[in-house]
């Protein structure tokens, strides 16, 4: 699949950037783009960011999933404590980043 | 699917698990390329050397950029000393560049962070 | 070649020097999200005009 040039990669790789990926990931669906956004290693305490729901919830299930390991590795369940917005299948692997780069023709890393 | 190149810039030592991430991406058939930046190595564990000696056999490398590689490294763990000229120059060919995490800090980490 | 460089804090000298390398001889932008109320529309118009973004840190 080539990457489609109307959507944006955002990979969040740090704690503290909810607002520049809310307000990104918001401004891309008014622009007529489409987001996929990957949260790794700290980044996963995000999701207990209030604004974590609806961000989930904008971006849907096939565009949006959190590293499964990184969110064990910082002492949360993965398997009893799936983040709210968010269902079993969004507990991804590193595999979710590689296909952030396969099909967003572009990307930012907050 | 085309393989990129992508360069994981790592500066501050509570996030090398970007060494990790650039192994994902290998697995995935791209290029990875951790740079730890000014001497922020992560502790070298069996599981961080058999990371980075994996980058390795996946046609990727570890960079250290800023320090020199530390002595006594595992016998697996090979790192690509580069000046910060010559990462620049690198990375101009590179497809993506990912500056990992939070920059170094400023202050001295406390005893407590060893644990 | 068109560069797009986001700084999510004042960027070190070492940002400024790998950012200089990077943008010679290349039309570059740049964003900084680190002032107050970023326009963030304007930094994904910006992003889809690029062909490359690098967001520091």
């Amino acid at each position: 699949m080539a990457a489609d040039p109307n959507k944006l990669a955002i990979f969040v790789t740090s704690p503290q950037n909810m607002t520049h990926v809310v307000g990104i990931a918001e401004a891309a669906v008014r622009a007529g783009k489409k987001p996929m956004v990957f949260f790794t290693y700290k980044s996963v305490h995000l999701t207990k960011d209030a604004r974590f729901k609806p961000l989930a919830e904008l971006c849907g299930e096939e565009d949006i999933a959190i590293c499964a390991d990184s969110y064990t590795c910082e002492g949360y369940d993965s398997a009893k404590d799936i983040p709210a917005g968010l269902t079993a299948k969004q507990m991804r692997t590193q595999a979710f980043h590689g296909a952030l780069l396969d099909e967003c023709g572009k990307y930012i890393v907050l | 699917m085309e393989s990129l190149k992508v360069y994981i810039l790592i500066a501050n030592r509570t996030y090398n698990d970007g060494i990790r991430s650039a192994l994902g991406l290998a697995v995935e058939n791209h290029y990875g390329y951790p740079v730890i930046m000014n001497g922020e190595f992560p502790k070298f564990s069996t599981y961080m050397a058999e990371n980075i000696a994996w980058i390795g056999d996946m046609e990727g490398e570890v960079f250290t950029c800023g320090a020199p590689a530390p002595d006594n490294l595992p016998e697996e763990v090979s790192l690509t000393e580069i000046n910060l000229q010559e990462l620049g120059e690198r990375m101009r060919d590179a497809d993506v560049i990912i500056p990992y995490g939070l920059l170094k800090q400023t202050n001295t980490p406390p005893p407590a962070c060893a644990e | 070649m068109k560069m797009l460089q986001v700084y999510r804090s004042e960027p070190n000298d070492d940002v400024k020097t790998l950012v200089d390398i990077l943008n010679r001889d290349r039309e570059a932008d740049e964003f900084k999200l680190y002032g107050e109320n970023p326009n963030y529309d304007e930094l994904v118009s910006k992003i889809f005009a690029a062909d490359k973004t690098v967001c520091w840190w």
